[in-house]
């Protein structure tokens, strides 16, 4: 299996404050020759659940690609700090170009194909891939966002509502919200406190994806069933350079695990 | 030869079944240890199931769709007879580094 190094690395502030992101650099078996692919997680997931559990560590690995996986502020185990500012988009993107550096990712440059690095990421991760990807196209080779929507389903989130149901059990009328928080609740050890930080943050930062788009090539993933995804269209046309799967009978949750996912985006990657 | 039969592992925070999503793997396949087998879904989240065991696969338990409980059959294995020698023996190599892995269940025979 692949080598791991833990996240032990240089202090740095990020905007003031100290970088203290989890995240782990997988190494394959023998030495990686391309340019190493940053995996992004969703909301209320994790590096684990999302990617080691749903088989990418070893797909990645198999393919020969050196993997950084990082958690999200509040998720896996990353810490959950209290200050709402730690969970803003636009400063967890600030981390993750402060954690590349760090992992020795330099400026892509078409010739060397060590340069740079690919972005995988799913749900929220997508959308920061994006708007990453459009702030930095100096880094960025190629991009994989799977389950993607045009419009960040977190932005709608119903957080009085949410809140009432965890103090008191009120039900919750807004049935997106009901499921968001379903689906939050069922990860056991997930920090409820941060992941509604992490709502009200992304509220005072919707995602705007005409904003920065990435010029770079993107493949963009979804199940047929994926209620959140079915804006996904509008993003490839606002790429314009965009290849577009659909994996048939998979859902927001299920396509994850889907090999033909994951060989799209090897496939991709590689091209 | 022998036989040898993985249930359907625990999967951990009390989930007693998963929905088989799709097999990666058939029936008369030679598969690789810690080679994906199955993906299958829980109430919680999705997952890929690596093989515990080198091997020719004889059965599959559970079409797309289907349920299966945790500690019910989901493959079985074709194996030389001296590996299944001892009942519940499990594989000598190394463990695969994941969180859930299928064990052998001891041959009743």
């Amino acid at each position: 299996m692949n080598a791991r190094h833990q996240g032990t690395r240089p202090e740095h502030l990020v905007e003031g404050s100290r970088q203290e992101l989890a995240f782990q650099v997988h190494e394959p078996d023998a030495a990686a020759l391309e340019r190493p692919v940053l995996l992004l997680h969703g909301f209320a997931s994790s590096s684990r659940l999302n990617w080691s559990d749903a088989g990418w560590l070893s797909a990645l690995a198999d393919a020969g690609r050196r993997v950084v996986t990082v958690d999200l502020p509040g998720h896996g185990s990353s810490p959950a700090p209290d200050e709402l500012d730690e969970y803003s988009p636009s400063r967890i993107r600030a981390e993750l170009l402060q954690l590349l550096a760090d992992v020795g990712v330099r400026p892509y440059r078409a010739e060397d194909p060590a340069s740079g690095v690919d972005l995988i990421g799913y749900s929220l991760g997508a959308r920061l891939a994006w708007e990453f990807g459009g702030a930095q196209p100096q880094l960025v080779h190629r991009m994989v966002l799977g389950g993607p929507a045009s419009h960040d389903p977190l932005a709608d989130f119903d957080l009085a509502a949410a809140q009432q149901f965890l103090a008191d059990g009120t039900p919750i009328a807004d049935r997106s919200t009901q499921e968001l928080l379903r689906m939050a609740q069922l990860v056991p050890g997930n920090n409820m406190f941060a992941l509604m930080s992490m709502v009200q943050a992304i509220k005072a930062e919707p995602f705007t994806p005409t904003e920065a788009v990435p010029k770079m090539p993107l493949l963009l993933v979804a199940g047929e069933q994926d209620e959140l995804a079915s804006t996904m269209p509008e993003l490839a046309r606002l790429s314009g350079r965009a290849d577009v799967v659909w994996i048939p009978g998979r859902t927001h949750a299920d396509v994850v695990t889907s090999r033909a996912f994951k060989k799209a985006a090897i496939a991709f990657l590689a091209s | 030869m022998a036989e040898l039969s993985f249930p359907l592992p625990d999967l951990g925070e009390g989930l007693i079944e998963a929905t088989v999503l799709e097999w990666l793997v058939e029936p008369g396949e030679q598969v690789e240890r810690n080679q994906p087998l199955v993906e299958v879904e829980t109430t919680k989240s999705a997952v890929e199931l690596p093989s515990p065991q080198a091997g020719k696969v004889l059965r599959t338990y559970g079409v797309p769709g289907a349920k299966v409980s945790v500690g019910e059959p989901l493959i079985v294995f074709e194996v030389a007879d001296d590996a299944a020698g001892i009942v519940g023996t499990v594989p000598r190599d190394e463990a695969p580094k994941r969180r859930v892995r299928l064990t052998a269940v001891p041959d009743e025979d």
